[in-house]
């Protein structure tokens, strides 16, 4: 069976210049597969990348379910049944939390919006209470919450996060891995991309280390959690 | 470019001696060609939009139809009062535009032509609706100036406009007009008074406005408030964008297109009008440089792919053992960061933030993404004032202060993306590292840092055609150029390959050896853990950790910090 | 006292839609039209052609004239916003002063327009409405037309209250221009929105236009100062508000006027201007908006 999402040998960056140099991932169906590294090791170039927004593809292939990607526009893809929570949520912060939520079904067939509304609601109880504020009244944890219950609106098969733990209380990040466990039980794919490294490991099945552009280290969770490599990849290596 | 346009006004003059219609198409022209000079200086260098530009032509007009008529004076005093008046209206009017940018810039000064008429045809002094008549033709000697002599002496004038344009765009002023242009927030992070030269900007296009309008009145002999109105801001914008911003005879050529069209094309009255407005879209989607800047494109092209060539040529000396001349702080505490606390709409990006740097050291702050080490290098340049607490730079307190003031003390800063001033050369862009030396100087002193950097193959490429590892290294020596006794740097490993990160690695030891106090951000710990005598470490805003590298490397919140706890 | 207030309230409501369409524009394109009130001469103008061709009721105009003004919207995003926007927000700013060129002497040149404003079909053929007031004071006279300006008014803003409150496209095209970014990551098409959006605009001036065309004649060279009208009550009452551009019109149209009986026309126009300028120093956010992120 090929994967949903298989990405190789990308090269990507911004103009001329390559910050993703050579990269290999692959996504399985239902998968939560999580990508880690240092700051400006590449991972959300790799995200804008993969959404085909603001950077510039130089090489390499991106393949989601069956489709490759470089013709693919940022539009396009959520039909296709990729999408992503962006680093700084981009949620429409003057329409209310309903309006934010009901707006992510766009690309779908829309015929069961209410019933897929109310579920939106049973799943963030939170979000159900201020669901007539406007969204940028909301804290940081509820709007990285409606941030996803947008993307869910757009039943996705993947559903990829940028750093969603940037900025937010412990609680609340150990209440959105969570409910990433309970996405991908129920079938949906994970692609995270998060800087908390042992947080994230405990959550996904696999993940990918990059360093500098490329692939450091991959694995199973719980082999990277035991390795010793990730904390000099994050905190600089024997030198000094 | 301006000698042969001086040469086609002296052939054009003489031929066109016996046509009275000519000679007057060609003495609106030279009437004109001062405005427009002005606000490509505004639009084309300082990149301010203004529609309100036939509101200092009518002061100069005004004021010379009041004076010489009203008051009886001659024109010789009444036209450089107009002009005076133009300049004070001008600072006032860049007070305000300091304030705006984009379109309610153009609307504001489009308010402002409209007061400017609105007040001319209101005023009983100013004749109200039917203006001032029988202004008398200005007097040289025994030379009345009018018809053919009002030629030459329009374009006496005018041409002098264009001569002092290009000496003043030249010197310090123009490298400060380009430096805004290009990068207003780099601009003042080097210690250009960005607001300052932006009220220049505008007095200065207003006073050549006025000194047009002054001859307009004068040559014939009638001001009303319907010739000032803001179809003429609309024309004087129409002869930059068709001529070229920023190009002194770009305007002059632009003011001569359209003041001949103006006269030559009076039986295509609305057709004409209908292909200025379509040369206007077409002009700012196709070339926005404006006809001139197009003519010129192949032979920028061409310089610029000769620069980049000459650039790749393999005489490049070796970056390592780059030395910087020394420099001393004038205190044994450089900076020091007493409880600062920087809030955004409710979110707190610093929280009490507290250090002080010893002069001469290298001092590495880290942290995972949006810990505030941006906004603490912001706070500490004067970007952004903070909540609360004060920064102090050489003993002096500086809370608060603009940015090129700060930048002024001697302190550098290069940006986590590398803002350098794209449409200017390598050289130009370390000339303006340094603001305040003076021409010569500042570009010997720019060509000898670059050579010792070993940059010197670079200096005349376009800073926009650069790698962007040379960029950052270009940067580097923008900050170098004002030996600045503390140098923040954000982020200068970001995007480097190896080879350029070790030659930034020498770059930033030879500065602190040099004995500039260097504050750098970085999230490569190789570098920070190899260069740094001391790292600080924030967290949501505060200081989490603050001593010698291993310290901090084996600090359990520091590893917490960056990978979350294993637990 | 009361007449004025209605005379001004009527050219008000113009202003108010000018200022409208500009906000909507505004939003979708972040490019500020100065070809509005342009826009709103044609409007006119073709409604005004559409009646003397095809002698039809002018409602039926009235909808002619808003659907060109659509297409035209439509075109003007296409041919000069989308293509300028790349050049910045000034070099948009300035092809849509070239747009105003185009369209002033442009409409001259078609026969039947030229230059000279034409008189329009009433809306309704009933001259005025008398109210007495009270015993002793003359009664009080509304024309028919201001009474129908005002409903047609109202007819426009609550079209475009519903279509943007309560559509699924409407809020998709509000979403966009609040996030451009947010709104492709969820699948939104940003081009077509701001197309549409720029089409709405130039459909609301044609349409502001026509309903004014008999109190104000259609045609002329007026356009440029409906604009800056436009301008003024937009910042009065706040550009990034959709209701404080309406109620920044009708506020104009009513200081216009009383100014103008107070102290005539030469004073009235520099007056309503530097009442721009001063908003725009004191209180660039408008009387209606409010000041985003400023909150510290």
């Amino acid at each position: 069976m090929s994967r949903l999402l298989a990405i190789d040998d990308l090269h990507a960056g911004y103009g001329a210049i390559d910050v993703l140099r050579g990269v290999f991932l692959g996504v399985d169906a239902g998968e939560f597969v999580a990508v880690l590294g240092p700051n400006g090791a590449g991972k959300s170039t790799l995200l804008r990348t993969i959404s085909r927004y603001g950077t510039s593809l130089h090489g390499g292939r991106i393949r989601f379910d069956g489709t490759d990607l470089k013709q693919v526009s940022t539009e396009r893809l959520v039909r296709l049944g990729c999408v992503h929570v962006p680093e700084g949520r981009q949620l429409f912060g003057t329409m209310s939390v309903e309006d934010n939520l009901r707006l992510g079904a766009f690309a779908t067939n829309r015929a069961a919006l209410a019933r897929d509304l109310q579920a939106m609601y049973d799943r963030f109880p939170q979000l159900a209470s201020r669901k007539d504020q406007p969204a940028r009244t909301l804290s940081g944890g509820e709007q990285q919450m409606l941030a996803i219950g947008r993307a869910l609106m757009a039943k996705p098969k993947l559903l990829m996060l940028d750093e969603p733990s940037t900025g937010l209380a412990p609680q609340i990040v150990e209440q959105i891995f969570a409910l990433a466990g309970d996405l991908t039980r129920e079938g949906t794919a994970l692609l995270v991309v998060e800087q908390n490294a042992y947080l994230t490991l405990r959550h996904a099945h696999r993940a990918y280390v990059l360093e500098g552009g490329s692939n450091a280290l991959s694995g199973t969770a719980e082999e990277l959690a035991a390795n010793p490599r990730i904390k000099e990849i994050y905190l600089g290596g024997s030198a000094g | 470019m301006l000698a042969a346009f001086a040469v086609v006004v002296v052939v054009f003059g003489v031929v066109a001696r016996a046509d009275a219609g000519l000679v007057q198409a060609g003495t609106y022209v030279a009437i004109f060609a001062p405005a427009a000079i002005g606000l490509s200086v505004l639009l084309g260098n300082v990149n301010q939009i203004s529609v309100g530009q036939a509101g200092f032509f009518g002061i100069g007009a005004y004021a010379v139809g009041y004076l010489t008529v009203n008051q009886g004076l001659p024109f010789w005093i009444a036209a450089p009062a107009g002009i005076v008046v133009a300049a004070i209206v001008g600072v006032a009017l860049g007070f305000i535009a300091l304030r705006f940018r984009g379109h309610y810039l153009a609307m504001a000064t489009l308010a402002f032509g409209l007061i400017a008429v609105g007040v001319f045809h209101a005023s009983p002094l100013l004749g109200r609706a039917s203006g001032i008549t029988g202004i008398p033709f200005p007097q040289l000697g025994p030379l009345t100036l009018n018809g053919y002599p009002a030629y030459w002496a329009a374009w006496i004038v005018a041409l002098g406009a264009a001569l002092l344009t290009l000496i003043v765009l030249r010197g310090r002023a123009g490298r400060a007009f380009e430096a805004i242009r290009n990068d207003e927030l780099a601009a003042e992070a080097v210690g250009v008074p960005t607001r300052f030269w932006k009220i220049v900007a505008f007095a200065y296009a207003g006073a050549l406005a006025a000194a047009g309008g002054a001859m307009f009145a004068a040559f014939l002999g009638l001001v009303n408030p319907d010739a000032v109105g803001v179809a003429l801001s609309v024309d004087f914008l129409l002869m930059v964008v068709l001529g070229g911003g920023g190009l002194v005879a770009g305007a002059l050529f632009g003011a001569a297109l359209i003041g001949f069209l103006n006269v030559a094309g009076h039986q295509y009255d609305n057709w004409r009008e209908v292909v200025y407005g379509g040369l206007v879209i077409a002009f700012v989607v196709f070339a926005p440089s404006g006809i001139l800047g197009a003519a010129r494109a192949p032979f920028v092209r061409a310089r610029r792919a000769a620069a980049a060539k000459a650039a790749r040529a393999p005489s490049r000396a070796e970056g390592h053992g780059t030395s910087f001349p020394a420099v001393r702080a004038p205190s044994d505490e450089p900076l020091r960061v007493d409880g600062v606390t920087k809030r955004f709409a409710g979110l707190i990006a610093l929280d009490d933030v507290s250090f002080a740097l010893r002069a001469g050291t290298l001092t590495s702050i880290i942290g995972p993404n949006g810990a505030g080490k941006t906004t603490l290098f912001n706070a500490i340049c004067g970007i952004g004032r903070p909540s609360a607490g004060r920064i102090a730079i050489g003993g002096v307190d500086v809370t608060g202060r603009r940015p090129h003031r700060i930048a002024a003390l001697g302190v550098g800063r290069t940006f986590q993306n590398a803002r350098l001033f794209d449409e200017m050369t390598v050289l130009e862009n370390v000339v303006a590292g340094a603001p305040r030396a003076h021409g010569k100087d500042a570009a010997a002193n720019a060509s000898a840092l670059l050579a010792r950097m070993g940059l010197a193959h670079l200096a005349g490429v376009l800073a926009k055609d650069l790698p962007f590892g040379e960029r950052r290294r270009v940067e580097l020596a923008r900050a170098a150029a004002s030996e600045p006794w503390l140098l923040l740097a954000d982020e200068p490993a970001a995007g480097l390959n190896g080879d350029e990160r070790r030659r930034l690695h020498a770059d930033l030891a030879a500065l602190r050896d040099a004995g500039t106090t260097v504050l750098l951000i970085e999230h490569d710990m190789k570098l920070v853990m190899a260069i740094s005598q001391r790292v600080i470490v924030l967290n949501f805003g505060k200081v989490i950790a603050d001593g010698d590298v291993a310290t901090v490397r084996n600090d359990p919140a520091v590893v917490a910090a960056y990978l979350g706890t294993a637990s | 006292m009361l007449q004025l207030l209605i005379a001004g309230l009527t050219v008000g409501s113009e202003y108010g839609l000018i200022a409208l369409g500009i906000h909507i524009i505004l939003r979708a394109t972040r490019a500020v039209s100065f070809a509005q009130g342009e826009f709103a001469i044609v409007g006119g103008l073709i409604a005004l052609s559409i009646v003397d061709a095809l002698h039809v009721s002018v409602w039926i105009a009235l909808a002619g004239a808003t659907l060109a003004g659509f297409a035209l919207g439509i075109a003007f995003e296409r041919v000069v916003l989308r293509p300028a926007g790349r050049a910045g927000e000034t070099g948009a700013t300035i092809a849509t002063i070239g747009t105003v060129f185009v369209l002033l002497y442009g409409h001259a040149l078609v026969p039947s327009w030229g230059s000279e404003p034409h008189p329009f079909t009433p809306f309704w053929p009933s001259s005025n409405v008398t109210l007495s007031l009270s015993k002793g004071e003359p009664p009080l006279v509304i024309p028919a037309q201001s009474i129908w300006v005002a409903a047609l008014l109202a007819v426009a803003l609550v079209a475009l209250y519903l279509f943007f409150e309560r559509t699924y496209y409407g809020k998709a095209i509000r979403a966009a221009a609040d996030n451009p970014l947010g709104a492709r990551l969820i699948g939104i098409d940003v081009r077509s929105t701001r197309a549409i959006s720029v089409g709405l605009g130039i459909a609301l001036a044609a349409y502001a236009g026509t309903i004014i065309g008999p109190i104000t004649l259609v045609g002329g060279a007026a356009g440029f100062a409906l604009t800056i009208k436009g301008f003024v009550a937009a910042i009065l009452g706040g550009l990034e508000s959709p209701v404080g551009c309406v109620a920044g019109g009708l506020v104009v149209g009513v200081l216009e006027a009383l100014v103008t009986a107070q102290f005539g026309n030469d004073v009235a126009e520099p007056i309503v201007y530097a009442l721009l300028l001063v908003m725009l120093l004191v209180r660039p956010q408008g009387l209606f908006g409010r000041r985003d992120a400023v909150r510290d």
